[in-house]
């Protein structure tokens, strides 16, 4: 059963720990270095899925749990309903950071944050999120497309066999909840190197702001018409 | 071949076997739902059922079921179906396809009641019945079967001037959803007394004098009592149990909605370009004043034929409104065969129209593909073709119109 925590926030503290140490619960510097993500969006139009793909090199430590934190952009949204019939069939495990209105347009939402606990498949881990286009402003400037960003997520690890992690830079420690039923707050490792890669972005439709006048003109008459053929026939055939 | 067709369709034409295969089907399609859903990525149930399901899973808990965003209905849905939670999750779909199977049989009886033999009654009302459209989409769990019955159910005890019962129903089926409120003229119009020689005479203001007069008589005191009573006694507890939440999501929201997102109605794309203009306003007030100047026209004009009122009422409503989805169109379409037996058109010429109506369908259909599930930028090509879904719903209202023959009441008031 999916649950959701309205009152979850998810938040991400930062240890100031300065110790150097280049193995932290079986997560050691040179195997971290060989982890990778990369991200992707398939299909088309408002209704995509977000395919996020962890590989991790050999030397996989015992217990290794993982968790992507998504900053979604306020263009897309995630449908809490959705996810929990996905987690029915395909064990999607996802936990999100705020409520999500499904109707509202772009512009009077907020970004929200997402945390997906990917099960991990023998060095890799792929989590395929659906999300979906918001209606935007309509353009003024003739602009036909309006462009959504989606950063890269945060990667973070932790193994469930150590609850004391040590962080050695340039990997920091952060606060985030174990499991994606939001009990308890864990130590993870932030796996710092990867936000390099360039945002992948989605185009949205947008309305030709500049048509405004020819529309509200061409519906207003239109619908003007059919009224009066309407109402002409209704008058010639109807007991007054 | 077309002998063993001719005899399957007569069988078929028997009222118990017409109502019994059609129960059927719609149990095949509920199993059917069942398996897809477990099976294949697409699922065939209506994403509508799973708010009801988690609204009553809300009810259970001893929560308001406006915990669940999106559940815009009345909380007696939602008590309807704890079920659900308690018995089965496929005990609303069972209900639904009870509903639109019950819908079939309405229409039979308000048929049988306007004159038609049983075997007319049953051909027209196989229309319905053995529709993909109805069966689909109650068997997927969408709500609207519990208010065509209401629907129907109203108009049958009409017809058999049953008023307190009809009041029953009809206050029950505007608390279920807000449009056959509309109803309300054509039906006061209905209840009327009759004119007399006497008041027919006199200038204007004795004969306007004299229509109030016979409007404001007991059975509309009747009607519209028990109807209020029914409907302020179910807004009053489930106000005093969910508040607010409640009047907004079941009432409110659907007056005021403003849905910007791609749908049938010509107003769309205007109110979308305009959503955060000043003259918003102004505009909705526009597109609200053919709506509501059609709606008393048609109640003026066909109040003496309910059926066919009530099917004009709920078809320009639907194709004049601010917001149109498809499961609009069973809100008209449920009254359909009530008005089918008095058509003058030719097979030929019902087959022209049906194509047409569909054809307008399929014209908005391409574009909103490809903008929502292609990326295209195909706004302007979706308002152009609501507007010509439109201009073909008004065809099609002008022909049945026009090839309307009225019953002997009607013809005789028009003689007069």
């Amino acid at each position: 059963m999916f649950v959701f925590f309205s009152t979850c926030t998810v938040y991400l503290v930062l240890f100031g720990s300065t110790q150097a140490d280049e193995n932290s619960c079986g997560l050691s510097m040179t195997w971290l270095e060989t982890v990778s993500v990369t991200m992707d969006v398939s299909k088309n139009g408002f209704h995509r899925d977000l395919v996020t793909t962890v590989d991790f090199g050999p030397g996989f430590p015992d217990g290794l749990e993982a968790l992507l934190v998504h900053r979604l952009p306020s263009g897309i949204y995630i449908d809490q309903y959705q996810l929990a019939s996905l987690k029915e069939d395909t064990g999607l495990q996802v936990l999100l950071g705020s409520v999500v209105d499904l109707e509202a347009p772009a512009h009077t939402s907020e970004e929200f944050i997402v945390l997906v606990y990917p099960a991990l498949d023998q060095g890799s881990l792929k989590a395929t999120l659906p999300i979906h286009g918001r209606y935007h402003k309509p353009s003024l400037a003739g602009k036909r497309f309006e462009l959504v960003e989606i950063k890269l997520p945060k990667l973070i690890l932790r193994t469930d066999t150590c609850t004391q992690l040590i962080s050695f830079p340039p990997y920091k420690i952060v606060d985030a909840p174990c499991t994606v039923h939001n009990l308890s707050i864990c130590q993870w490792l932030d796996i710092q190197h990867l936000q390099e890669q360039d945002p992948v972005s989605l185009e949205i439709p947008l309305g030709d702001g500049s048509l405004v006048e020819p529309v509200c003109a061409g519906t207003l008459l239109v619908t003007l018409l059919c009224c009066v053929i309407l109402s002409r026939s209704i008058w010639r055939h109807g007991v007054f | 071949m077309a002998s063993i067709m001719e005899s399957v369709l007569s069988k078929l034409m028997n009222k118990n076997v017409l109502f019994t295969v059609s129960f059927l089907v719609r149990l095949v399609l509920v199993s059917f739902g069942v398996y897809q859903d477990r099976t294949m990525v697409v699922k065939y149930t209506d994403v509508d059922y799973h708010v009801f399901t988690d609204a009553s899973k809300f009810i259970t808990q001893g929560q308001s079921p406006y915990h669940r965003s999106t559940y815009r209905y009345t909380p007696l849905l939602a008590w309807i179906l704890t079920p659900n939670v308690y018995l089965s999750h496929v005990f609303g779909k069972l209900l639904f396809i009870t509903c639109d199977v019950l819908s079939g049989h309405l229409i039979y009886l308000i048929l049988r009641q306007r004159g038609l033999s049983c075997e007319a009654a049953c051909r027209v009302c196989s229309l319905w019945l053995l529709n993909p459209l109805p069966a689909g989409v109650s068997s997927r769990g969408n709500a609207e079967s519990v208010l065509t019955a209401l629907v129907l159910a109203t108009l049958l005890c009409l017809e058999l001037r049953q008023l307190p019962m009809a009041a029953i129903l009809y206050g029950l089926a505007v608390h279920m959803k807000i449009y056959p409120v509309t109803y309300a003229l054509p039906i006061a119009l209905s209840l009327q007394r009759k004119e007399n020689g006497e008041e027919r005479r006199g200038g204007w203001w004795r004969r306007a004098l004299g229509f109030l007069l016979r409007l404001l008589n007991k059975e509309l005191f009747l009607f519209a009592g028990v109807a209020g009573v029914v409907f302020c006694g179910l807004t009053v507890l489930f106000y005093s149990m969910y508040g607010w939440d409640f009047l907004h999501e079941t009432y409110l929201y659907h007056l005021t909605r403003r849905d910007i997102r791609h749908n049938f109605s010509p107003y769309f794309y205007m109110l979308y370009l305009t959503a955060d203009s000043p003259w918003s306003l102004a505009l909705g007030l526009a597109a609200f004043l053919p709506q509501a100047l059609l709606l008393l026209l048609v109640s003026l004009a066909f109040h003496t034929d309910l059926a066919l009122c009530c099917f004009l009422h709920t078809a320009i409503f639907v194709s004049f409104n601010k917001v149109c989805t498809s499961q609009y169109f069973l809100w008209y379409l449920c009254l359909f065969p009530l008005v089918l037996p008095r058509l003058t058109l030719s097979p030929k010429q019902g087959v022209e129209l049906l194509a047409l109506w569909f054809a307008g369908q399929g014209i908005w259909l391409a574009p909103a593909y490809y903008l929502e599930f292609e990326g295209y930028n195909t706004f302007l090509l979706i308002w152009l073709a609501g507007l010509i879904f439109l201009i073909i719903n008004s065809f099609i209202m002008v022909q049945i119109i026009t090839h309307y023959k009225p019953s002997d009441t009607m013809q005789r008031l028009k003689a007069e």
